[in-house]
């Protein structure tokens, strides 16, 4: 009896996943092994045959280019992560914390996410005419008195990058941080205020470490999309900045497979670093 | 400070919120190293009350004297006054050692490591929970985080602890237990306790003074059995929940209700006339009865409550009202009684108290 009520368990719980674990191995597994083994494909100038070979990996970290692409990719996700973080953790705090009214709260959130209701490309596209040589922003500080002659560097270049993406993705980590916040009992705060914590005392020992999964979460979404970005590199640098992205989109488009492979191989790996380390800051599992 | 000396005052403080008055001009005086049960129903203001003296919020007019200083304008962590919520509100993320020690390591006065882990020692052991000290919250029953609760306010050594309905949230049992521990710890320590709660019975046994509570002002304070025993108007005797109180006249010492007219040599002022009189002294008889001891009010038996040490016996007037009696069982078994049938209530006119307009005046 209990064993043939263990076994239909089993039955059904095999049921319940079938079709997931056959989604995921058919279009996430099976794709990511290919890439793998694509990447010790030979590769000549218009075909590629699968002879194993390193020359593709060889090449890779041989290449300035390649390897600078990858410098750079760490370089602008640390920057824009940090720049996400100190201007969207003061937002969430007003938003999930400050604001008492959950209605106020919520519309200030939705108010957040406006300019997703256009376009990706058209958001990154929306920069040119504000940084550009002759955009709103060199007209404003030309008429202003404040410069003589216009920012050359706001446009096409590595800040037009961090500043597009920064603007893109900070709502990713406003989101989680004010969810967390918001979910802090009003009560805590009062009985450490009680025992005589100061605003300062408070936030550190109380409302910083309590936010933190929400931080974590943030940290997360923004990295990897910031990892895997070359559209906002693309329209924003005028080709002057180059991601791990970018070089598998312009490897892609010239049928490089394998190096695009290996490009991507890099990424997945990057990627993977990232996320297990930030997961090992908080115990996400306790606050689900 | 001696026993007598106030250890906080209250001077006309008023607070509302929009059109609603949740503080009403009060005016309270706390007794130094005692503890004070504040009873009002919900929607009295009781926890408004407990927010303005903790400095979580600030009274529109009054002033709010603690120790004999003026705090009206002190920012809460100033106050040095502890706050016992009723959710316990614990910190989720530290240990039970780093909760009661949080005030410590956080608080205005530099304290060594060593002096706080004696103190927080000494106040777990206090609270019975020796041994928990590296536990998180979650991983404690609900009487244990009360505990924790309380061993984290008086650790600051406060002269003044704001306990709000700290024992609404435990079971019945656990509720007994804590009253007595809380009195306990109490007596310990030189504290007052200022205890809220819209409980009649956790009030009066609890308090060595009862502060009843009533849209946002303090209608009678007083020991409890003179709260008990005789109720400064019938919005008191009505939240002590132990008293039958009838609608009716009082007109030249004369009281006209449905149990008829009944000569009154004394009244309390009120702003209606109402008779009271305590379940455990109102008498049942058969009807037809004519040897009563006071005044008849014919009703119906509804049904019975059996309570342990007593039954609460529930009747209808002709006027549906529904009438109480309490029969203590130590007073010997009560009467078999028939559900629907009528009957005879009466009770010594000497123990009725009456509340009557005509004193106000």
């Amino acid at each position: 009896m209990s064993a043939n009520s263990t076994n239909r368990q089993k039955t059904n719980t095999f049921q319940l996943l079938a079709p997931g674990v056959v989604w995921m191995i058919l279009f996430l597994v099976a794709p990511i092994m290919m890439i793998v083994y694509v990447s010790f494909w030979t590769q000549t100038t218009f075909a590629i045959n699968s002879t194993l070979t390193l020359d593709s990996w060889r090449n890779f970290f041989s290449s300035d280019a390649y390897v600078g692409a990858l410098w750079t990719t760490i370089r602008l996700w640390l920057i824009v992560l940090t720049l996400t973080f100190v201007i969207g953790y003061p937002a969430a705090l007003f938003v999930g914390l400050l604001v008492k009214s959950k209605t106020v709260a919520t519309v200030l959130l939705v108010l957040c996410v406006i300019p997703f209701w256009t376009s990706f490309l058209i958001r990154v596209l929306a920069w040119r005419p504000m940084l550009g040589r002759e955009g709103a922003i060199n007209i404003l500080l030309q008429k202003a008195g404040i410069i003589d002659s216009p920012i050359e560097v706001l446009l096409f270049s590595e800040l037009s990058v961090i500043i597009g993406m920064t603007q893109i993705y900070v709502v990713f980590m406003v989101g989680p941080i004010a969810f967390m916040l918001g979910r802090i009992d009003r009560n805590i705060i009062e009985a450490a205020r009680d025992l005589g914590a100061g605003f300062g005392r408070i936030f550190w020992k109380i409302i910083f470490p309590l936010s933190l999964p929400g931080v974590v979460v943030g940290a997360i979404f923004v990295s990897v999309m910031v990892l895997g970005e070359f559209a906002t590199s693309g329209a924003l640098s005028g080709r002057k900045v180059n991601l791990l992205g970018n070089i598998i989109v312009t490897q892609v488009g010239t049928l490089k497979w394998a190096m695009a492979s290996v490009a991507g191989v890099i990424l997945t790996v990057l990627l993977g670093i990232v996320v297990a380390g930030f997961l090992r800051i908080v115990d996400l599992k306790r606050e689900i | 400070m001696t026993r007598s000396d106030p250890i906080f005052q209250l001077d006309g403080v008023t607070r509302s919120y929009g059109p609603l008055v949740a503080l009403d001009h009060i005016d309270f005086t706390a007794e130094n190293n005692s503890y004070v049960a504040l009873l009002g129903p919900s929607g009295s203001g009781k926890t408004s009350l407990l927010r303005v003296i903790a400095g979580f919020e600030k009274p529109d007019s009054g002033r709010i004297w603690f120790q004999g200083r003026d705090i009206t304008d002190l920012p809460a962590h100033e106050r040095g006054i502890g706050f016992v919520f009723q959710n316990f509100a614990l910190f989720p993320h530290l240990t039970i050692f780093e909760n009661v020690a949080f005030g410590l390591r956080n608080g205005p006065v530099k304290v060594t490591e060593a002096e706080i882990k004696d103190r927080v020692r000494a106040n777990i052991e206090m609270v019975g929970l020796s041994g928990l000290e590296d536990r998180s919250p979650d991983q404690i029953s609900g009487g244990q985080k009360q505990r924790v609760a309380l061993a984290r306010s008086l650790v600051m050594q406060p002269k003044l602890v704001l306990l709000d309905e700290p024992l609404g949230a435990l079971d019945a049992n656990l509720r007994e237990r804590m009253q007595t521990e809380l009195r306990a710890i109490r007596e310990r320590l030189d504290v007052t306790f200022l205890h809220v709660t819209g409980s009649e019975t956790e009030a009066l046994a609890m308090g060595d003074k009862v502060a009843v509570l009533d849209q946002g002002r303090i209608i009678q304070y007083g020991t409890p059995d003179v709260i008990y025993d005789s109720p400064s108007s019938s919005d008191v005797a009505l939240f002590l929940n132990r008293y039958n109180l009838f609608d009716g006249t009082l007109q030249n010492g004369t009281f006209k209700g449905s149990f008829g007219a009944v000569p009154v040599p004394a009244a309390r002022a009120n702003d209606k006339d109402i008779y009271a009189v305590r379940y455990d002294r109102t008498q049942i008889f058969d009807a037809g009865t004519t040897a009563l001891p006071g005044p008849a009010l014919p009703v119906r038996f509804l049904a019975s409550e059996y309570l342990g040490s007593s039954i609460i016996f529930l009747f209808e007037t002709a006027d549906h009202k529904t009438v109480e009696v309490d029969h203590h069982l130590s007073f010997g078994e009560p009467r078999e009684m028939t559900v629907g049938q009528d009957y005879i209530l009466s009770w010594d006119p000497a123990k009725a108290i009456v509340f009557g307009k005509e004193m106000a005046r």
